[in-house]
């Protein structure tokens, strides 16, 4: 069993309940395959630092997944496909960091670093 | 360490100014490596904020030795920089 972080970028103008379903889809994916999600994470609408496929903005959205490397393959399989997706991305790690996420909201994360910076 | 409690930006100049062909005292440049330090925030590709300290503002990676990164440090950089590239994060 391996872990992996994997994140997938929908165009700009998916609505809400599409990101939703999107999440769904591609967990019972992982779940079809014998894996497991241990978290989901929206990232929201994240400005592109270059346009892709003429789309200023997408929204991110970050899977840690627990499984073997079948559940890539099917995975990155239909994500080729999917007209909604802009790219995806999978990272294999050893060890997963639950606790930060630093896309959380922008507020939280400006204090967040504030505090940092003043330790350091 | 007391570099790093400057600014970002005062951060790259005090960077640069070591480029000069004259220095005088060779013992003052010689510096420990940011990231291998105790407390260092660990490489990631999702960490933006600190990945963008070490890019120029082309959005080209810095050479380490004007960064001062160790050798370990700096291929994790190269390679988490190029996956948030992909990502269309930097």
């Amino acid at each position: 069993m391996n872990l992996y972080e994997h994140t997938i970028i929908a165009r700009q103008d998916t609505s809400p309940s599409e990101i939703k379903q999107l999440t769904d889809k591609y967990s019972k994916i992982v779940e079809k395959n014998e894996g497991e999600i241990v978290k989901t994470e929206n990232w929201g609408l994240i400005n592109l630092s270059y346009l892709i496929k003429k789309n200023k903005k997408g929204s991110y959205i970050h899977f840690k997944i627990k499984g073997k490397g079948n559940v890539i393959d099917e995975l990155e399989k239909n994500e080729a496909i999917d007209k909604k997706l802009l790219r995806y991305l999978t990272v294999r790690v050893k060890k997963f960091d639950l606790e930060t996420n630093y896309f959380a909201k922008k507020e939280g994360e400006e204090k967040y670093d504030k505090k940092e910076s003043y330790k350091n | 360490m007391p570099k790093r409690q400057s600014g970002n930006k005062k951060n790259k100049q005090s960077n640069f100014a070591k480029l000069s062909i004259f220095q005088p005292n060779k013992y003052k440049f010689k510096k420990s490596c940011p990231l291998s330090i105790k407390g260092a925030p660990p490489v990631d590709y999702k960490n933006i904020r600190l990945l963008k300290k070490y890019m120029s503002e082309n959005g080209k990676i810095l050479p380490s030795r004007i960064t001062n990164v160790s050798q370990k440090k700096q291929r994790e950089l190269s390679l988490s920089i190029k996956r948030a590239r992909n990502l269309a994060l930097l």
